[in-house]
């Protein structure tokens, strides 16, 4: 007498799928994403130095900031950026300042200080080499840049746009993780640089610099 | 009596087991050589170098150089960092060699000056910089006195033929030929820090085609096309900063 063959139930099919597609993924290593942490080193600013004394504020959501997104046959991809984010603001601070310190709140009275920064991350966006058809990770960092006077009111705003590439090429065979980590810090560089470069030319720095000079007797 | 035929018949035993042995040593260290000498023959490559001079050159003792990926967008044909490393290297290694400052060490110690997007594309942009009193006392500090923007790339032009590879329960083996030609196209361009003026121009291209065979194993028979383009680049690199005019 035959053995009737097992029954393949719904239930059975699905799971068997979803071994397969991994199995398909750990042995391509083509859809299972990356996750990655932005190293927290960077340079300090060459620059003549403000002389003035200011505060900057990290606040809890620039600290643990994570970009996560699942992208169609590519998997899970993450972007850890929070845990670099104060060394990046401090380097950029001690580079381009007298002095500064950290501040809780920008928004209270900070005796002492000429002015608190606030930096914060609107957006950041990715993309892979297989979305753009080239060798290239990609990433785009939009922060935005609050200035509080010492009496916590609001100074001004403006935006700070950051760009950074990391050729997979260089990365040899499993370059997806270490590219996108190098783009990523090519991003947070860039954003430092430009800020450095562009900062006394922002319209509403320009106008505080002038007051806190004069102030100074400079 | 017995005892002694036993220990012959032992000794014949264990003699032919080592005379097969050695056979068989022999034709894998022979098989293995055939192999290992193929590899090393490797495919032909054609290069040519090519020097533009613009100013007399020459280095002091403590005078340093370093050597730059050129990063700027748009991302299309970055010189691979590899690349870069092989010329920095090249430079500093050898007979004639030039102190070179890591590209990475440069770009940190010169912050944000070298990055892609503030990173000076010609001479006349030079003054200006140099003009800045802490970047002007860094540079001399550092020893810098060349400034070598390392441009272009190396990519595969052509390809053809068909290698197929099969398991069965008897073995594994390949069979068919594949054949690709790399072509390495690179320009250093040399920036005299002192003078703050380009100091000449060196090109190097190489090509090279590059063939695997395979007879149930594949022999790749590799053209360094990008090796030799490397080192060809770094020592006319060395002739050209060490000689006056």
């Amino acid at each position: 007498m035959m053995h009737p063959l097992p029954l393949l139930t719904p239930r059975r099919a699905h799971r068997r799928w979803h071994v397969s597609v991994l199995l398909m993924c750990g042995l391509l290593g083509g859809c299972v994403g990356a996750s990655v942490e932005v190293p927290a080193t960077f340079p300090v600013p060459l620059v003549e130095k403000v002389p003035l004394t200011v505060g900057w504020h990290v606040d809890e959501a620039l600290a643990n900031y994570v970009h996560s997104e699942s992208l169609e046959a590519q998997g899970q991809w993450e972007i850890i950026l929070g845990p670099s984010q104060t060394t990046m603001f401090g380097n950029l601070a001690t580079g381009l300042f007298q002095d500064f310190r950290w501040v809780d709140d920008p928004l209270v009275a900070n005796p002492g200080l000429s002015a608190v920064f606030h930096p914060m991350i609107e957006e950041l966006q990715f993309s892979t080499p297989e979305q753009t058809r080239s060798d290239y990770f990609e990433v785009w960092i939009r922060y935005q840049i609050k200035m509080y006077d010492n009496q916590g009111a609001l100074l001004g705003e403006w935006p700070l746009t950051a760009y950074g590439k990391a050729n997979e090429q260089n990365y040899g065979m499993s370059s997806d993780e270490p590219a996108l980590q190098q783009a990523a810090l090519a991003a947070c560089r860039d954003a430092m640089a430009f800020f450095t470069i562009q900062f006394h030319s922002v319209p509403v720095v320009k106008e505080w610099l002038a007051r806190e000079m004069r102030g100074i007797g400079l | 009596m017995a005892g002694t035929r036993n220990e012959r018949d032992r000794a014949i035993k264990t003699y032919r087991a080592i005379t097969v042995l050695n056979d068989r040593r022999l034709t894998m260290l022979i098989g293995g050589s055939a192999l290992l000498a193929l590899s090393l023959l490797g495919g032909c490559v054609t290069s040519t170098v090519q020097q533009v001079r613009e100013a007399a050159t020459g280095i002091a003792e403590g005078e340093s150089l370093v050597v730059l990926g050129r990063r700027s967008r748009p991302a299309t044909g970055e010189t691979e960092l590899d690349f870069v490393t092989c010329i920095a290297n090249g430079v500093s290694r050898g007979s004639g060699s030039i102190a070179v400052i890591q590209e990475e060490e440069f770009r940190d110690a010169l912050f944000p000056w070298f990055e892609p997007r503030t990173a000076p594309l010609h001479t006349r942009e030079l003054p200006e910089i140099l003009a800045q009193p802490v970047l002007a006392s860094r540079l001399e500090e550092i020893g810098l006195r060349y400034m070598v923007w390392v441009e272009g790339h190396t990519q595969r032009t052509d390809a053809s033929g068909s290698l197929t590879c099969s398991i069965t329960t008897a073995g594994a083996g390949c069979f068919g030929f594949l054949t690709w030609d790399n072509d390495s196209s690179y320009e250093a361009i040399v920036w005299d820090i002192k003078s703050g003026a380009l100091a000449g121009r060196i090109s190097s291209d190489a090509m090279g085609t590059s063939y695997m065979p395979a007879i149930v194993v594949p022999i790749p028979l590799i053209a360094r096309v990008q090796a030799s383009a490397c080192s060809s680049l770094a020592k006319q690199l060395k002739q050209f900063l060490a000689t006056d005019t």
